[in-house]
């Protein structure tokens, strides 16, 4: 318990040091202002959604190899964690658009994209639920798991190359262009900090698995009786 | 500092999702070891 | 014996027993001038728009279509309980995927190409000028429904809620084949017609990557 105490307090520390470098230490933004802050939060989601999804991928992989439970159960895990940071992306998408252009949602490539990898994994979690026999659930959603990892890098490639002609607001700004060194600091420092919110996300969600499995174990052995 | 709202907004918005997903793990969590303890002293009283 | 004659032998039986009854081919026709004409009351189909509005909907169209043809892909194996004795049949499970996928790659472009001549007197778009390029992005796009389609047709036909669950995982992971090939056929059906040979070649690349996957993992796909 104190142990989780421990981790629970260094990952708000660092969270909260993010925000301050999000909110104070970066310098502003030439074009947009202070409503570009929004994007230390929006960009370190986005990546520390799409770093969950690729756990997902790899346990996937080893769970079709090694069909052991805790695989699964990681999967899973990664999969539901990763698909909460893409609800942050999405959600703090349309609160930066807003000010900006007076529009809610704006069909630009990276939150099409974004769009269509939530729906990819909330279909994966939707599989979990109507596939009953577990071992066979554990199956089927790793192998689709592992098709929408490999059609992760199409989505957003095809969208980006043809969704655009269009102009359109771009909610980013176009990544890279113009990120003074202190941005990319903040940036980084910002990702970091979610990744360790990533960790102890994942690791309370496959903890709630495994419980879940020895639950269900002795559910089986007190019918038995 | 104009839109300084906004960006409140969205990091109050985006630590609220991480938090109200926390907490429903946490709870989760602790029925499940509630059901297993009860489970633990049913199959108990049984032998 | 080979991979090729397997998926050969089997293929032959796919094509058989469709072209039997052609049960299915004739419903997918009438669904998709269905919902041809279903959608273009959504639109008005007389104005310049028309066109963008119409190359798209083709592909809307057959989408919807083949999330509904494939739905037998694997069900009717599981209702007559005929799966084991295919997987006893071959040496390769990926004969069985690669028999079925091509059996409705060919189904779906059957339509399609029944369809073209509809589309093009109802909407005003020439189609013969560019139609070996649009058979070109048929097939491709096609091919890269079926693949994904009949993978996740094994999976559907073991699950609940199979009529919705196939759509609901197909769709958002064809979503790199609507948006390529739509950008495709728009172009070759656009008053200045073009061809996007990058739509082609990504088309092309999809297909690789998925059936590369369906080779690699179609065996865990058909296990007991």
């Amino acid at each position: 318990m104190k142990k989780h105490a421990l981790a629970s307090a260094v990952v708000f520390l660092l969270l909260g040091a993010a925000a301050y470098g999000a909110l104070f230490v970066a310098p502003t933004e030439k074009t947009m202002g202070t409503i570009q802050r929004i994007f230390y939060l929006h960009v370190s989601s986005a990546w520390t959604g799409l770093t969950a999804f690729f756990i997902c991928f790899i346990a996937n992989l080893i769970y079709v190899w090694r069909r052991e439970p805790r695989w699964d159960w990681l999967a899973v895990s990664a999969a539901e964690v990763g698909l909460v940071f893409t609800t942050v992306v999405l959600v703090t998408g349309p609160i930066w658009a807003h000010p900006v252009w007076g529009i809610w949602w704006t069909w630009d490539a990276r939150l099409t994209s974004t769009f269509v990898l939530w729906l990819l994994y909330i279909s994966y979690l939707l599989l979990r639920t109507l596939v009953e026999e577990p071992d066979r659930r554990a199956l089927f959603s790793a192998l689709f798991g592992v098709f929408a990892f490999l059609d992760v890098p199409l989505v957003f490639g095809s969208i980006r190359w043809w969704r655009t002609q269009h102009p359109q607001p771009v909610v980013m700004g176009g990544s890279g262009s113009g990120l003074e060194p202190t941005m990319w600091y903040v940036l980084l420092f910002s990702w970091g900090a979610m990744l360790s919110l990533m960790a102890l996300l994942l690791r309370a969600r496959y903890e709630f698995e495994a419980v879940r499995g020895e639950t269900d174990l002795l559910q089986r052995e007190a019918e038995g009786m | 500092m104009k839109n300084l709202n906004s960006v409140f907004a969205a990091y109050l918005a985006g630590w609220g999702i991480f938090f109200v997903y926390y907490i429903s793990i946490a709870r989760r969590t602790a029925a499940l070891r509630d059901e297993i303890e009860r489970l633990k002293n049913a199959l108990n009283r049984g032998k | 014996m080979s991979l090729l004659s397997n998926t050969t032998a089997l293929l032959g039986k796919e094509l058989r027993t469709e072209f039997r009854s052609r049960e299915l081919l004739t419903t997918t026709v009438v669904f998709i001038l269905v919902v041809v004409v279903l959608f273009s009351f959504t639109f008005d189909p007389g104005s310049n728009e028309s066109r963008r509005f119409a190359a798209n909907l083709l592909w809307i169209a057959f989408l919807f279509a083949a999330s509904l043809m494939l739905q037998p892909c694997f069900l009717r194996e599981q209702n007559n309980d005929t799966l084991s004795a295919l997987r006893l049949c071959v040496a390769d499970p990926f004969a069985i995927f690669a028999a079925k996928l091509t059996a409705n790659t060919l189904f779906l472009l059957l339509t399609e190409l029944l369809m073209l001549p509809v589309f093009s007197i109802l909407f005003n778009m020439p189609v013969f000028p560019v139609f070996g390029q649009l058979v070109l992005v048929l097939f491709l796009g096609s091919l890269g429904v079926s693949i994904v389609g009949t993978a996740l047709s094994a999976i559907s036909a073991q699950a609940r809620m199979r009529e919705l669950l196939l759509p609901l995982l197909l769709f958002p992971l064809l979503t790199p084949v609507v948006v390529a090939s739509t950008y495709v056929t728009v172009g070759l059906l656009d008053v200045a017609p073009f061809m996007e040979w990058k739509g082609i070649g990504f088309l092309a690349i999809f297909d690789v990557v998925f059936l590369t996957a369906l080779w690699l993992f179609g065996e865990y796909l058909l296990e007991e």
